[in-house]
């Protein structure tokens, strides 16, 4: 066996050059986003990282992105940023809030935002996009369009804001009808589009008319099982009835760029103050967006009550129910 | 002298990278800014340092579960899984002995990662010797096993008590690995000595000899008088518990909690490392080094470069491929074999 002595020579190659190399960009005010997925994903992560284009094309801001799956990248990355000197670090999604806690009394001059969660320190906020709003008024046109059928939803992971968005999906469904069916099912991954498929085709052949998915990207899947079973499907998250013109309905939508670039004129202009920041239908963060091509497809009368009800849940005539967080 | 198969393997590592920077300005960024940051994130300053110091340690002790389980010619391709059960028992174990006086609670959860590590590779040699299941076959299906285990761990009995996420609570303070400097952990000082302790073992005691010569040879072992059974089950029990210490390891020095994913796939890359290595103790922590600089660099070339990290894996796959390629074309000589079995007096 040889001796390992020229791996080691490498390694002190690599020394050397690093110590040269580590060059630091200018300043000047700077974003980050963490996100926990592909920002190809078509939905959560592609909306946040468009999110962060409007903030440097708004704000003159500089960006950076960050791809993180595990709590000690989170923090890593975390760490990273607030000491390269970054005004404001986006972890994108309920998951990010412990590593914020963590990172954040080292860092008080960043400010840690996270997207859905409870956690506020003085330099930690959470934004709590009320998505249930909208999938509550899905559930209503989809047990509206199938009286005597059942309706089913698709989970990537059984988190709090996942789960909470299938209670109001659920509440929706039985606005109308207390006791009207709803399935719910989780696959237990963010991005197996083969196992949101198979879910939701066993969901359908169960007798499951409309399909609900709050998957990242997972979510194709379900379009493709409900495009082959020839019912349809409702996106989440941003509307995406262009992944699957011909599956998807209607989807519950999230402005996650509108909001990021108000947080992030905060912090710009030193008026940030840490609370929990929540965005609903009122103020027009959140919203029901149907497919263009597929309206004929709802009956005038039934688009009506839908459009009653979702009135009713924008001026807090109803109210939604939310998991607790 | 050994001098050409590290010549090979300096150039195989040096094609890795040309490829690399081809990959690079094919894909449209500016190389020197990309491996400026990857060099930088893995090495820069003491965070960096830091950083790879805690992505090596892993990597060191399933590369080295690895390389001895190769050494022996058993293909033990589990040490994800094995990593996986480690973590389950010491988060279990952690949390159950959180009230014991100081120094108890850490011992016991790194003892039962072991022990649980050690057991997932006896349950393949378990197959393997009376059900004559090969290896490769059954720790592959013993990952998928551990990986739903942790998945149903985190999302029934042992998800935290808040009820929120699909993770266990953090284990109390006790549990947890002192640090040395930084957020390096004592973890790292372990896998150094284990890396030791594993060149004892195989080139100082009959034990270690006896997985080489059934490595080697098995047949020629047998005739010697060395029960391959034997071996094999040792060998795996030894593999698993390194890996199972892995992943003890990595709940109790970084992330102080189980979750689902909870991997990232140590127990893979460990191969490329034991490959890289040659599957020499000394090797294994280079090369250890080097894939746990290059996953710390990663991250900071993404961040820094936006360069996706995906890119760091093509590095890797392209070093272990130029490797193997290279080691191919070296004309094998009868010194190779005869050193496979009796390399006795290396230095690492």
């Amino acid at each position: 066996m040889p001796r390992p002595t020229l791996l080691a020579w490498l390694a002190t190659l690599l020394v050397l050059t690093g110590g040269c190399t580590r060059g630091e960009e200018s300043s000047g005010f700077r974003v980050a986003l963490l996100s926990p997925g592909p920002i190809s994903d078509a939905g959560w992560n592609a909306a946040a990282y468009e999110g962060l284009l409007a903030i440097a094309a708004e704000l003159d801001a500089g960006t950076s992105q960050v791809e993180t799956r595990t709590p000690p990248e989170f923090e890593e990355a975390f760490r990273d940023y607030a000491r390269r000197g970054f005004a404001l670090v986006i972890g994108h999604g309920f998951e990010f809030q412990d590593a914020a806690a963590a990172v954040a009394p080292d860092f008080p001059t960043t400010v840690f935002l996270t997207t859905s969660g409870n956690t506020v320190r003085p330099n930690v906020a959470p934004i709590v996009f009320r998505l249930e709003e909208a999938t509550f008024v899905l559930g209503d046109l989809a047990a509206r369009m199938a009286p005597d059928g059942k309706i089913c939803a698709v989970g990537g992971m059984e988190i709090p804001s996942v789960r909470s968005t299938f209670l109001a999906f659920e509440a929706g469904a039985r606005y109308g009808r207390p006791d009207y069916p709803v399935t719910i099912s989780y696959i237990g991954s963010w991005d197996d589009i083969g196992s949101a498929r198979t879910a939701a085709l066993a969901l359908i052949d169960n007798g499951c008319r409309f399909v609900l998915h709050n998957a990242d990207a997972a979510g194709p899947g379900v379009f493709q099982a409900a495009a082959q079973r020839d019912v349809y499907a409702f996106g989440s998250n941003r509307a995406q009835h262009e992944v699957n013109p011909r599956a998807v309905l209607a989807s519950a939508v999230i402005d996650i760029p509108r909001a990021f670039v108000d947080v992030a004129t905060q912090v710009k202009q030193g008026t940030f103050r840490s609370r929990v920041i929540e965005r609903t239908m009122a103020d027009g963060s959140i919203s029901v967006v149907y497919n263009p091509l597929l309206t004929h497809v709802i009956p005038d009368e039934i688009r009506a009550a839908v459009d009653a009800t979702e009135q009713a849940v924008r001026t807090r005539v109803i109210t939604v129910p939310t998991a607790e967080f | 002298m050994n001098l050409a198969p590290n010549v090979l393997r300096l150039l195989a590592i040096a094609v890795a990278f040309g490829v690399s920077i081809l990959v690079l300005i094919a894909a449209g960024s500016d190389p020197i800014v990309a491996l400026g940051a990857l060099v930088g994130g893995a090495l820069g300053d003491r965070y960096a340092l830091a950083d790879t110091a805690l992505k090596t340690c892993p990597l060191l002790f399933t590369g080295l579960a690895v390389a001895i389980a190769f050494r022996a010619g058993v293909w033990n391709i589990g040490a994800e899984g094995q990593l996986l059960v480690g973590a389950l028992a010491a988060t279990a174990i952690g949390s159950a002995a959180g009230a014991l006086p100081a120094p108890l609670p850490a011992i016991c959860a790194l003892g039962s990662g072991v022990l649980a590590g050690a057991a997932w590779g006896g349950l393949a040699a378990l197959l393997r010797v009376t059900r004559n299941v090969s290896e490769i076959i059954g720790t592959i299906m013993l990952n998928f096993i551990a990986i739903r285990l942790v998945g149903w761990a985190v999302h029934g009995p042992m998800m935290e008590q808040a009820a929120r996420y699909p993770q266990s609570d953090l284990l109390p303070a006790s549990a947890l690995l002192p640090t040395l400097v930084d957020r390096v952990h004592a973890g790292t000082l372990l896998a150094l000595l284990a890396a030791l302790a594993i060149w004892i073992v195989l080139f100082r005691t009959t034990v270690g000899f006896r997985w080489r010569a059934v490595g080697a040879n098995p047949r020629a072992a047998a005739v010697q008088g060395f029960d391959p059974n034997r071996a094999l089950v040792s060998v795996m029990l030894t593999s698993g518990a390194l890996a199972g210490a892995a992943g003890a390891i990595e709940v109790l020095g970084v992330t102080g909690r189980l979750y689902g994913q909870f991997s990232a796939g140590h127990g893979y890359t460990a191969i490329a490392v034991a490959l890289l290595a040659r599957l020499h103790p000394g090797g294994v922590v280079l090369a250890a080094i080097l894939f746990g600089a290059l996953a710390a660099g990663a991250g900071a070339m993404q961040r820094v470069a936006g360069v996706s990290a995906v890119f760091v894996s093509v590095v890797q796959a392209v070093t272990v491929f130029s490797v193997l390629a290279l080691e191919a074309v070296r004309p094998r000589r009868g010194a190779h074999h005869r050193g496979g079995a009796d390399g006795g007096g290396e230095s690492p």
